[in-house]
């Protein structure tokens, strides 16, 4: 089986959680045979041919224009990241569009302040220019931009099926079934509903209706996802299928504990936007403060209410206990969770919440809202309402008092989690697939 | 008489490296060397040694006649030991010349005195015994940092050996109807008050260079002109003090040479010299030279010479300085009474008043002086950074 797949986000084109969704799914997949060519919103007109599990990692890359191709395969790289360099495959996922200009511009400005003499500050300036300069403010351009191209692969690949993550790509797979008659996943990893913590922008819900409306089959991160569809956005119960993320981490000699600080230490891991409920991380940590002055709280990551929690974290007077990390790399990312005793996942809503396994595979104890997706698929965390601060905070309050029972909630934790595989969810959307097909098979003679 | 006061304020403080929560009890150096180095180099090329050679033949060529004081912190002396030695050698060479007067402060130019009376007379004593070990020097005036005042500090510089005089600046509010250039008592009229006359000290250090200021070039002849008529509104053969007081940094670094500041400077004195009723003083003899009952002032709040509001607002207006500061003294008492000198002298160099002065959210939009003067790229960064600092001193120490 061979599926033509759409997705925002793929390593090293990474902005959330989607991308290491994408990651760890279609590894699996590759590995029950599947085969995958995945369109990324990349600066050249490309695809990657994904035939084996590894495949996910080297990202073999086929030009759809056999000149560029030739001159693609004839060219030498010295590394991964110099051919990636070469396809248009940026870190910044949502930059793809503005092409030529911005990456030559970038080059030119990178050129700048790499010099020797530059001081460290100079640097940081000139890289939060760029990052300014290559904002999103014209997603949906982009999103028409990768729509159109939607139409030569659509056209010139061949494959059985199409399956199209978020609804970024949703317009690409709507134009790519139209063109191809050929059955359409869409795999609801957010909706608008969740990010905005309430309607959002129209524009993108109408989008997201629209992808779930033509699809085929609706595949939700979880129970909780399939209901927000089903409410919201008024979808066919028949359509929508469950599927639960895993999560990959490092072996397990990489997650031993390696702490920071010598009192417990309470993380909160995600970008710093309404959506993950920072704020309520902030006041139950305020209350905890009160009891436990021991404690630290680390708020790990970036966002839009960045500096108003910074504000609010020094009006609320937690000393040197509430930190911030600012952005984190995947070795930072595991090197504060291997810091941390505790993570608070106290999202407003979210579809799944990759983190909080992540954090368990480490031992961490978890309390995770109750308005999650990864509540459904773990017993050995604590779930409480996002807006339940106080019972957050005494939960808090009882680990810190009684460490042999944290460590132990920790383990049974990780434990648990480390059964929880990509595999398994592979495994439901090889069935998907199969059962999409031939249903579509039997309606299309 | 009226006599020109010269004070200038020589400081550096140890600005941070950029500290992460990951860099937390690694034993990572907390403040950027490289930074602090370089910046070091450049003021005391662009700044300390021109200027010191210019004073030095002036103090020479009017032998007596030319004088001005110095306050250098404890900070900028030992970085000037370890980067520039050069530059410290030249000030020895002015104090040795008989015409410098040395103030005393705090060694780490910190807010001790609103958070810690302890640890502030700590502080001053550390900064007496450098002045004593440098440069043979027993400071008299003494100067709070940033001039911060207000009545209590004089009580406790009262109780302190050998202090008979305090430079402050010369605030509107609590002037009122009166001129600054008189010298003044405290509230409790036990030690002498000099105030900054900030017009005209900020004509030399903000405004010298400025095109849009309608005084634009600043010469010699006008200024001294201007000094010359604030003598006429004042009566009965009184002496009066023009107290110029400024950041030494103003020469070559806040206002470069090609502005013409060490031309001005040079021919400054000349043309006060040349008129008999003008003349140079330092803070210590202003006392002395005062030919009549010195009248008391009350400073009931703390003002500063910084910003326009001259208060405390350029370092504890916004809720990051106030909890940065509140969780360093917090930790200061903890280190006293464990004892631990190391630490101790880690956390003092965080005690300094340019940490807080970074966090200022005032006017960071704007790009003012407060930008121009931080390492950093915004007043959340350097909250970033010094907290982590805090947060890894107190891992130290349990």
């Amino acid at each position: 089986m061979k599926v033509l797949m759409f997705t925002w986000e793929f390593p090293p084109l990474i902005a959330g959680g989607l991308g290491m969704a994408c990651y760890g799914m279609v590894r699996a997949l590759l590995g029950l045979g599947i085969k995958v060519d995945l369109v990324l919103p990349t600066k050249e007109l490309v695809y990657f041919p994904l035939r084996e599990p590894d495949d996910v990692d080297k990202l073999p890359a086929v030009f759809l224009d056999p000149k560029k191709h030739t001159e693609y395969i004839s060219h030498k790289f010295l590394n991964i990241e110099e051919r990636l360099d070469y396809i248009g495959v940026t870190v910044h996922p949502e930059t793809y569009l503005q092409l030529g200009e911005v990456q030559k511009f970038v080059k030119a400005i990178k050129k700048e302040y790499q010099r020797e003499s530059i001081t460290q500050e100079e640097r940081e300036i000139w890289e939060e220019l760029t990052a300014h300069l290559m904002g999103d403010e014209d997603i949906f351009k982009k999103v028409q931009e990768y729509t159109i191209r939607a139409e030569r692969f659509a056209r010139e690949l061949d494959f059985d099926l199409i399956h199209a993550h978020d609804w970024l790509t949703y317009p690409a797979g709507m134009l790519a079934r139209s063109i191809s008659g050929k059955p359409l996943v869409v795999h609801i990893h957010a909706t608008e509903y969740d990010r905005a913590g309430g309607p959002g922008n129209p524009r993108v819900h109408r989008i997201e209706r629209a992808g779930m409306m033509f699809a085929d089959k609706v595949i939700a991160v979880s129970q909780y996802t399939a209901q927000m569809v089903m409410s919201h956005y008024r979808i066919d119960t028949a359509k929508i299928s469950i599927v639960h993320n895993a999560f990959s981490v490092s072996d397990e000699y990489h997650r031993t504990k390696k702490r920071i600080f010598k009192g417990p230490t309470i993380l909160f891991l995600g970008r710093i936007t309404l959506q993950k409920g920072p704020d309520y991380f902030l006041e139950m940590a305020s209350k905890v403060h009160k009891v436990h002055p021991e404690a630290h709280f680390i708020m790990a990551g970036t966002g839009d209410m960045a500096r108003e929690l910074l504000y609010k974290s020094a009006a609320k007077k937690l000393g040197n206990k509430f930190l911030f990390t600012g952005f984190l790399n995947r070795q930072q990312v595991e090197d504060i969770l291997r810091a941390s005793d505790i993570f608070v996942l106290p999202s407003v809503s979210e579809p799944f919440g990759i983190s909080p396994l992540e954090a368990m595979a480490f031992g961490v104890t978890a309390i995770i809202s109750k308005q999650s997706g990864v509540a459904e698929v773990v017993n050995h965390a604590f779930k409480i309402d996002y807006w339940d601060v106080d019972l957050m905070a005494e939960t808090v309050n009882h680990l810190i008092e009684n460490p042999d029972l944290c460590r132990k909630i920790g383990l049974e934790g990780m434990e648990e989690v480390n059964k929880i595989h990509w595999n398994d969810s592979a495994e439901k959307i090889r069935q998907i697939y199969s059962s999409t097909l031939s249903e579509y098979l039997k309606s299309n003679p | 008489m009226l006599y020109v006061v010269f004070y200038f304020q020589v400081h550096q403080p140890y600005r941070l490296r950029h500290l992460n929560v990951l860099d937390i009890g690694k034993g990572v150096d907390y403040f950027d060397e490289h930074l602090n180095s370089q910046i070091m180099r450049k003021v005391t090329e662009k700044c300390y040694l021109p200027t010191n050679k210019l004073l030095l033949d002036l103090i020479h060529r009017y032998e007596g006649q030319f004088k001005v004081a110095f306050s250098l912190t404890g900070t900028a002396i030992e970085q000037m030991k370890a980067y520039s030695p050069e530059a410290l050698d030249s000030f020895k060479e002015l104090v040795d010349t008989g015409y410098v007067e040395l103030l005393g402060e705090t060694y780490y130019h910190s807010l001790a005195f609103l958070f810690d009376t302890n640890e502030f007379l700590d502080q001053v004593a550390m900064h007496r015994d450098l002045m004593k070990s440098e440069f043979g020097y027993y400071p008299e005036t003494f100067r709070n940092t940033e001039l911060i005042y207000q009545d209590s500090l004089s009580d406790l510089i009262y109780e302190i050996e050998g202090f008979h005089t305090i430079l402050t600046e010369g605030v509107d509010r609590i002037l009122q109807w009166r001129s600054p250039l008189y010298t003044y008592k405290n509230y409790a009229k036990t030690i002498n008050l000099l105030l900054k006359y900030y017009q005209l000290a900020d004509d030399i250090a903000f405004r010298f260079s400025d095109r849009d200021w309608p005084e634009y070039p600043l010469t010699v002849d006008k200024f001294v002109n201007w000094i010359d008529r604030l003598t006429l509104s004042e009566k009965e053969g009184r002496n009066l003090f023009l107290n110029l007081f400024m950041d030494y940094e103003t020469f070559g670094e806040h206002q470069w040479a090609e502005t013409g500041i060490f031309d001005f400077m040079q021919h400054f004195p000349e043309e006060i010299l040349k008129r008999p009723h003008l003349g140079f003083a330092n803070p210590k003899e202003a006392y002395k030279l005062a030919n009549y009952q010195q009248e008391a002032l009350s400073f009931p709040e703390p003002v500063s010479w910084a910003d326009v509001e001259r208060d405390l607002s350029a370092w504890l207006s916004n809720d990051m300085q106030r909890n940065a500061i509140e969780t360093l003294y917090n930790l200061i008492n903890l280190i006293r009474q464990k004892g631990d000198e190391k630490l101790l002298e880690i956390a003092r160099k965080l005690s300094t008043s340019d940490h807080f002065y970074y966090m200022c959210t005032k006017y960071f939009q704007d790009g003012d002086v407060h930008k121009y003067f931080s390492p950093y790229d915004s007043p959340d960064q350097a909250y970033i950074y010094y907290m982590n600092a805090l947060a890894d001193l107190e891992e130290r120490l349990q």
